[in-house]
């Protein structure tokens, strides 16, 4: 091999893509030339230090305004898309029904003319209907970009990205399991208290599902925070859960437990009683 | 379960389903932020970038073929993105700021021994490589394309990227040890 090839070879070699045949001869080369080991030595050293460059992140705005932006631009698509379906559907209508002869279409013409008149007034009343059952579609196209935002944020690293997490779920209308479950995942397993409490703040709104009451008792029994167990306690207080009081009465009997959570705890217990 | 290729996720993007950006989104926004900032050297512009990348990603989703990598066509439009940055950006700086050659600090000798110091004056020297070695290097180093993907994104032969590669490194290791104050291997 000449110097002139181990130039051409140097990108591979620096990648690591070269074969176990090329890269012995590339060996062979340089124990003899040291004009080209001192500059693929130079050269690894500089792809090496390249590698230790840290990866930067950026911050968590990037990502809210991407979502922001998918869900204006999915909102907008499902505008248009509604408008061309119907176009073409009328026209592909009215090219069928239309006949043939000018005498019939303009009888034809007569009849729609009436026809409109009486149909203007009913349509009125219809033309609020189905635009509610659009809204209701825009409704749940927006919950599902709501879900997939929220669930992104909750799994992410930093604390401040899992807290816009648990207030983009409670922004969902409808939340499906997978929201209840992460959300209840997150108030049982996040380490920042902060996120904890934001979580049972938005269990709270989601409080009729028949998941979260079983999951806010059982995640009672889980918390070593004082804030967090005073929250769910008023929060089971609030909502009436008649079955948190064995959670309570067991609650109580931690001896480790803070006084304040306990004294709490023992209230609850007689207004739930 | 075998987690959904790039390419399968870009496609049902074009065919209507646009959510599933969301995905590809999580999986590439970092890295693309990270070639935008070495480009630029500024967080909020590459994040501007990033935002204009997925942006053009659902206007132009008709014309994904799915014949190329998703990546490919994605540093296609990124580099896209960066150019109208540049001519944007010439239009709003004076000509003759534009020829100015940064401002280097000189380093102490006390402080070169530390990983940090390196790695800043590393960038230093990233950031005076011309622009499309730079963009070369990057790809390869940073975005873990091959070579292949990068010649087909940059639309030339192998051979040229290989030896950008090589010319790029050499070029960027003197400058990196000029800015520490010695001569060059």
């Amino acid at each position: 091999m000449k110097c002139e090839q181990i130039r051409e070879k140097s990108a591979d070699y620096l990648a690591g893509e070269l074969d176990e045949k090329s890269l012995s001869e590339v060996r062979v080369h340089l124990a003899h030339c040291p004009a080209c080991r001192e500059e693929l030595e130079s050269l690894s050293a500089i792809w090496t230090k390249l590698g230790v460059l840290p990866k930067e992140q950026p911050s968590g705005s990037l990502r809210i305004r991407f979502y922001e932006m998918l869900e204006a631009y999915k909102k907008g698509t499902e505008k248009d898309r509604d408008k061309i379906s119907l176009g073409q559907t009328l026209s592909y209508w009215f090219g069928r029904l239309m006949p043939r002869r000018p005498a019939y279409q303009i009888a034809l013409s007569l009849i729609l003319i009436a026809a409109g008149l009486g149909g203007g007034f009913l349509l009125s009343v219809r033309s609020r209907s189905a635009a509610r059952t659009e809204v209701t579609g825009l409704r749940g196209e927006v919950d599902d970009m709501r879900r997939i935002v929220a669930v992104s944020l909750l799994k992410q690293a930093s604390p401040s990205e899992r807290l816009m997490g648990v207030s983009w779920s409670a922004r969902i209308d409808r939340p499906g399991d997978e929201i209840i479950q992460t959300l209840l995942e997150t108030l049982n397993r996040d380490p920042n208290v902060n996120v904890r409490l934001a979580a049972v703040d938005a269990l709270y709104l989601f409080y009729d599902h028949p998941e979260v009451k079983a999951g806010l008792i059982h995640s009672l029994a889980g918390q070593t925070s004082p804030l967090v167990q005073l929250s769910l306690i008023n929060l089971l207080v609030e909502i009436r859960e008649r079955r948190a009081v064995e959670a309570l009465e067991r609650l109580i009997q931690d001896e480790k437990l803070n006084p304040k959570v306990k004294k709490r705890a023992e209230l609850g217990l007689t207004q739930l009683s | 379960m075998e987690p959904t290729s790039d390419n399968r996720l870009m496609e049902e993007v074009r065919d209507g389903k646009v959510e599933r950006l969301a995905i590809l989104f999580e999986r590439h926004h970092v890295m693309l932020f990270n070639f935008f900032l070495r480009l630029s050297g500024n967080r909020s512009t590459s994040e501007d970038l990033v935002q204009e990348v997925f942006f053009r990603i659902l206007k132009y989703r008709d014309t994904y073929h799915g014949q190329s990598k998703f990546i490919v066509w994605m540093y296609q439009i990124a580099r896209n993105v960066h150019v109208d940055h540049l001519r944007k950006q010439k239009q709003e700086v004076p000509l003759d700021a534009q020829f100015e050659e940064p401002a280097v600090a000189e380093t102490p000798a006390i402080e070169r021994l530390s990983a940090e110091v390196d790695a800043a004056v590393l960038k230093k020297a990233l950031d005076r490589l011309p622009l499309r070695k730079r963009e070369v290097l990057l790809l390869s180093r940073f975005q873990e394309m091959k070579y292949r993907e990068i010649a087909e994104l940059m639309g030339c032969d192998i051979g040229s990227i290989k030896s950008t590669i090589h010319r790029a490194i050499k070029e960027l290791g003197k400058i990196y040890f000029e800015l520490q104050g010695g001569t060059s291997p």
